[in-house]
């Protein structure tokens, strides 16, 4: 556990997200049971835990993407600065161009880099000339830290970069709506190494703008890129606090173990 | 929850015994299993062989009769329009000419051909002016009068007219009537067929591609020469044209909305399974459906290709449906997510991404659902469009509803004439739906190859 941040001082900002008694049931499985979270804004806050625990349908919460498995039932309250995203006045449309989501596999629309990126502005009505796009698009692609190795070929299929490239247009693309808060659901897991390090370097750029909620399975990257962490289990949240905290001196015996590699 | 079970290592109990063999000779069971392989491969190539000779024998048999549809035997003829027969009254009115039938034109062209055969040396022997009129197509005195009413100036001038010739004496140039089966022939004489070698010796009968074949409506029983398929080809184009406005969208649209939006639940699987059973409805139940509720409920004309179209477009619906469904199907969710997680609509998400990743699944169904009803026949026997035809539709969309025949209708039709002429016909307007037909098939692989894209 050399990578510990320990150093790193945690600004304690106000609470972006507020879970509050959150279940999910997936027809009568019950998923996930009393999760109870507050997310601060700016920060990146990881989750982890063994497969299964409810990490990734927490995630999906965030942003209702869980509206679109037909079988999928969420109770409790989820605020995002106060207002309550499970509200019926709420238009998920809209709440997801607030919270952005990048997936575990990189998964670039089948057309040119430019219109990938693009795409969420065009639809949102973000920008009125092209040259406002063509802003945009630069932008979002320098803060994804891809832009040097396609401003060239920015009409060439997104589909054609390489596994981490997809991966930083998918950023990209998901911070290109200017979103408030920045879901990733494994985001490296399907990447190398070095990718990786490029996402996680990424990712601690974008904690200056937005806050970013993390979902991975190695402890080494949660340790690495995050100030708190939540630890999930069997569908509880078994504990949360400043990452330092967790890695170093867990109260909870199931932490202990998990994170010294005993159980998952 | 601490404490976790130590790992103990199972140890398997009974083992396989060792084979002591050696690897260049093979054991039995190979032997067998390799034996296995190679009958199973005769097999394949048995099959694929009966396969290819059948499709080899259906293309020789359908070309060899069908082709020579597509050569006709004309006869040139000056025909001198005598206005003393054609136009009794003298005035140049076209209600009065039109008082002179076929019958008296038909008596014209045998005095023009006898004439010109004299002109040219040619000995006729004992035939008469009657037996001459033989020569050409009964057509031929319909042609003539349609032209000269058209144009009434054309009296008392010499015009040189094409003329079919007839059925039989085409059937002679085409080895179809010989000299044995002309002397027990009404319609012709061996005197006849001498006549028309002669003919073509002297330059005034020649065989030449028959536009005709694809131009000319359906002609009676007794002029399989004039016989053509201008209105089946029209008919069936305009059937193509309501089922393609009609199966596409509603096909692609109920696609989508039971793929994309509908909830899925008792009553949706009912109509999936229903759509499924749908596609295996016998065509000619659609038929009495169209008859019933277009013709008999709805009030709409018989043999109208617009009731064709509706009829086909029911039958290709679900053959659209099935394949649309499996292309949205086959669209990896990633990209639903992808579009959802920037914040698309539904609907956004769905024309902007899944159905144009669906396309060529979409385009490919279409058009095989085209193909097919193309080449349907029996539920447009039961609409009336098996009516002998010969006057062309209008332009749409009142065309839509003149009556109007079909090609594989028109097939079924000839095949049923007794003429032997119509044989060679029959076989040439399948040459022609398989040309169409070829030629969809071709649009849909070249739409795919265009449409296709990787993710």
């Amino acid at each position: 556990m050399k990578d510990l941040r320990l150093e790193r001082d945690v600004q304690t900002e106000t609470n972006k997200i507020e879970a509050r008694k959150v279940q999910v049931y997936y027809g009568t499985n019950h998923a996930l049971k009393d999760v109870d979270v507050d997310i601060l804004d700016k920060t990146v806050t990881a989750f982890i835990g063994p497969s299964g625990c409810g990490k990734s349908t927490f995630l999906r919460c965030l942003n209702r993407m869980n509206d679109t498995v037909a079988s999928a039932r969420v109770e409790g309250m989820i605020t995002l600065e106060g207002e309550n995203i499970y509200d019926p006045r709420v238009d998920p449309v809209q709440l997801r161009a607030k919270i952005g989501m990048v997936f575990q596999k990189p998964n670039p629309f089948p057309k040119s880099i430019y219109d990938n990126v693009a795409y969420g502005p065009k639809i949102h009505g973000l920008t009125r000339t092209k040259a406002e796009l063509d802003e945009v698009v630069e932008a979002c692609l320098r803060k994804a830290a891809l832009w040097n190795e396609v401003k060239d070929r920015l009409q060439s299929p997104g589909t054609g970069l390489s596994g981490g490239q997809q991966q930083r247009l998918c950023i990209a693309r998901a911070i290109a709506t200017s979103p408030e808060v920045l879901l990733m659901d494994e985001p490296c897991s399907a990447l190398d190494p070095i990718a990786t390090a490029q996402v996680e370097e990424l990712i601690d750029e974008l904690r200056s703008q937005f806050s970013v909620v993390i979902v991975t399975h190695s402890m080494q990257q949660a340790a690495r890129v995050s100030q708190r962490t939540a630890f999930f289990h069997l569908g509880y949240l078994v504990e949360y606090g400043e990452t330092g905290a967790i890695f170093t001196n867990p109260k909870d015996p199931r932490t202990e173990s998990y994170i010294t590699g005993r159980i998952g | 929850m601490t404490t976790v079970p130590p790992i103990t290592d199972a140890v398997p109990s009974a083992q396989a015994p060792r084979r002591t063999h050696s690897l260049f000779a093979p054991d039995k069971r190979t032997a067998a299993r390799n034996a296995q392989e190679s009958r199973f491969r005769a097999y394949g190539l048995v099959a694929i062989v009966v396969a290819l000779l059948a499709l080899v024998w259906l293309l020789f048999s359908i070309f060899s009769a069908g082709l020579p549809a597509f050569r006709q035997t004309f006869v040139e003829i000056s025909v001198q329009l005598d206005p003393a027969v054609l136009d009794k009254a003298g005035n140049g009115d076209r209600a009065e000419m039109a008082s002179v039938t076929t019958i008296g034109y038909g008596k014209l062209i045998g005095k023009s051909l006898g004439l010109e055969l004299a002109a040219k040396g040619i000995d006729i022997g004992d035939m008469t002016p009657k037996d001459l009129v033989g020569m050409v197509s009964e057509n031929a005195a319909a042609d003539l009068r349609d032209m000269v009413l058209a144009d009434p100036k054309l009296l008392g001038t010499t015009v040189q007219f094409t003329a079919l010739a007839h059925g039989r004496i085409d059937g002679y140039f085409k080895g179809r009537v010989t000299m044995e089966t002309a002397v027990r022939d009404n319609s012709t004489s061996p005197e006849k067929l001498m006549l028309a070698d002669k003919m073509v010796a002297a330059g005034m009968m020649e065989m030449r591609f028959n536009t005709g074949f694809l131009s000319m409506p359906d002609a009676s029983d007794k002029r399989p020469e004039a016989a053509g398929l201008g209105v089946a080809i029209i008919g069936s184009l305009y059937m193509m044209c309501v089922v393609l406005c009609l199966a596409l969208p509603i096909g692609v649209a109920a696609s989508v909305y039971l793929e994309e939006f509908a909830p899925k639940n008792r009553w949706t699987d009912l109509i999936e399974v229903n759509i499924a059973n749908l596609a295996a409805v016998p065509s000619i139940v659609y038929g009495i459906l169209g008859l019933s509720f277009f013709i008999n409920f709805a009030g709409l004309p018989q043999s109208a290709p617009i009731v064709g179209g509706l009829v086909l477009t029911l039958m290709t619906l679900p053959r659209i449906i099935i394949p649309t469904r499996a292309a949205l199907k086959a669209v990896p969710p990633s990209i639903r997510d992808a579009a959802l997680g920037v914040g698309a609509s539904k609907l956004q998400t769905v024309t902007h991404h899944v159905l144009p990743l669906a396309m060529p699944g979409v385009l490919t169904g279409t058009i095989i659902g085209l193909a097919q009803a193309l080449g349907e026949t029996a539920p447009l026997l039961l609409i009336g469009m098996v009516a002998f035809v010969r006057d062309f539709p209008g332009a749409p969309l009142s065309g839509l509803f003149d009556p109007a025949s079909a090609l594989p209708v028109q097939i079924y039709n000839w095949t049923q004439r007794g003429d032997p002429g119509f044989v060679e016909r029959a076989s040439g307007a399948i040459i022609v739906l398989l040309g169409f037909l070829i030629i969809m098939n071709t649009a849909a692989i070249i739409l795919r190859r265009r449409y296709e894209r990787r993710w």
